[in-house]
């Protein structure tokens, strides 16, 4: 049986020596005494002897060389130990491009360092790549989707109309799957996060709606009832309330007023004035794979299922509230203590 | 006006052309930034639309190294219009955004939006809507009748005018109609755009200038 830990390898190591040498010492001691001295000694003599001359050295030998054993290995692994450490905590604020840094640790450790730091990059580079294949994509697809509405805008009538509807909302989906595709690369090897005020999130983004919500008679407010700062990814958060926005702004009827608050703490919530999902709801449409917007009847889909990764990834959680018709994001900011 | 296209989709780049005409602009398109740079090299624009993925290079670092010339506004076309690209741009020089796919009068609209901010070439008379504003005399009509406005309600119309169709910041307003030391009240503001709101409801135009709570106005641009 192997023990995994190298103090306990050590330990059966010494026991081994110990009584491997303890009879080899004795077995030249006894002869010494037996073939070298004139007269035999009786068995209790031989047995004394042995026992001042062999047991009592070996074990005081032994007993110092398992402690500095210990003390060496303790000594030897404490660079391990440290890049552990290091590596977690790189890995939650300078995630990208973390590498061990191998000339810490001991030679025959850096072998295994090394191999950790091709994953490592390996890793970098696969998410790089993803990312970079979500915007080659987007560049690729929104082309085609442009020359088809303009093309769609010189038609007259209701089923150009229709036509219309449908390119934006095939242009919705698009922008939806290639978020995920990125939060996909996002956990795979992460970006740094930033702090983040979530009352310049919300007046940016309605700026950003507000003439789109106005053409469709709808308007937008901004509500501030104590929203804190807290760690996060500013481009995902945004897509996150945007996308509830969005979502809201088809729930609420014409002349209606989607509200977007900030807080109380590191919150924001977006308030309709449609009939409202319920948490149960809310729950199902969260899953990854249930129908996209267009699709559902409540307008809510694809949407909310990235809604709540990118809570997950932010250690916060998507909630529903009925009865005041508001969605919840609410950021923990545990994260932010953690650095 | 004359507006130079650089986007590499000939077709999109056509259906614009096409579609800005009806607007009242001309267009040029150049498929790559070379081609962008000779045309820049041979004409005067008064807009450039700017495809920021193109075959030759980055429409952001183009406009980077371009900047130190005299470049016209700006506005860029993305795939993506995520905010770390939307911060970039606007450190690389680019005046306004719009996403794919968009709605040819939404181009029209930004382009007229920029082509009235202050600048070298700013229009002296702007307009949104039946809503005109001479600029120099400091006089607003609506479909020829001059509207009766105090100092500040004309300020802050030429503020929503020359970003009409967008939403202006209540701070933004406050700083553009209030000097640094001045006392301004928590409903200062308010009143001005109600006042403002009165006159032209008076004057029969209606419903155009919107209160965004929270966040400020938007005066649409009707056209």
């Amino acid at each position: 049986m192997r023990t995994r830990s190298l103090g306990g390898r050590l330990a059966l190591g010494l026991g081994l020596v110990a009584v491997l040498g303890a009879f080899v010492l004795l077995g030249l001691v006894a002869l010494e005494y037996v073939v070298g001295s004139d007269e035999p000694l009786t068995a209790m003599q031989l047995a004394h002897e042995v026992a001042d001359h062999v047991v009592a050295p070996l074990i005081i030998l032994l007993g110092l060389v398992a402690v500095a054993g210990a003390m060496v290995i303790r000594s030897g692994l404490r660079p391990l130990t440290q890049a552990a450490i290091d590596v977690d905590r790189a890995a939650q604020t300078a995630p990208r491009g973390v590498r061990i840094d191998h000339n810490a640790l001991p030679a025959e450790a850096q072998p295994f360092a090394a191999a950790v730091n091709r994953l490592l990059a390996r890793l970098d580079a696969a998410a790089e790549a993803q990312e970079a294949f979500a915007a080659d994509a987007a560049h690729e697809l929104k082309t085609p989707l442009t020359i088809l509405s303009l093309e769609l805008e010189k038609l007259p009538g209701e089923v150009a109309k229709g036509l219309k509807d449908d390119v934006a909302a095939l242009s919705r989906l698009v922008d939806q799957l290639l978020l995920l595709a990125r939060l996909d690369a996002q956990s795979a090897a992460e970006t740094p996060r930033e702090s983040i005020d979530p009352k310049n999130i919300a007046t940016d983004l309605i700026s950003a709606l507000a003439p789109i919500a106005l053409k469709s008679s709808r308007n937008l407010a901004f509500e501030e009832v104590g929203g804190t700062t807290f760690l996060g990814r500013r481009e995902a958060v945004t897509a996150a309330l945007r996308n509830l926005v969005e979502n809201a702004l088809r729930a609420t009827p014409e002349g209606g007023t989607v509200t977007v608050i900030a807080g109380p703490g590191p919150r924001l919530a977006v308030r309709d004035e449609g009939p409202g999902l319920s948490p149960e709801r809310v729950a199902e449409l969260s899953k990854r794979g249930v129908r996209a917007d267009h699709a559902s009847p409540s307008g809510a889909g694809l949407g909310l299922a990235i809604v709540a990764r990118i809570m997950t990834a932010h250690g916060g959680a998507l909630s529903a509230d009925a009865q005041r018709r508001e969605l919840t994001l609410d950021f923990n900011t545990r994260e932010g203590i953690r650095q | 006006m004359r507006i130079l296209i650089v986007e590499d989709a000939t077709r999109l780049a056509a259906l614009l052309a096409e579609a800005l005409a009806k607007h009242g602009f001309a267009s040029d398109r150049a498929p790559t930034l070379s081609a962008a740079n000779d045309a820049l090299a041979a004409a005067a624009y008064d807009a450039i639309v700017l495809d920021l993925g193109l075959p030759d290079g980055d429409g952001l670092a183009w406009l980077k190294r371009r900047r130190s010339a005299s470049l016209p506004p700006v506005l860029a076309l993305t795939a993506r219009g995520t905010l770390t690209e939307r911060v970039a741009g606007l450190d690389a020089g680019v005046d306004d955004y719009l996403t794919k796919p968009f709605a040819a009068d939404e181009v029209a609209a930004r382009l007229r939006a920029l082509l009235r901010r202050s600048g070298p070439r700013a229009a002296p008379i702007l307009s949104a809507g039946p809503i005109s504003l001479d600029v120099a005399a400091r006089r607003a009509t609506v479909s020829g009748a001059t509207l009766d406005l105090s100092r500040r309600e004309l300020d802050l119309l030429e503020l929503l005018m020359r970003r009409a169709g967008a939403v202006v910041s209540k701070d933004a307003i406050e700083t553009a109609l209030y000097s640094f030391d001045s006392e301004v009240t928590p409903n200062a503001v308010e009143a001005i755009v109600s006042r403002l709101r009165k006159h032209l409801d008076e004057a029969g135009v209606s419903g155009v200038l919107h209160t965004i709570r929270g966040v400020g106005y938007l005066l649409e641009d009707r056209t």
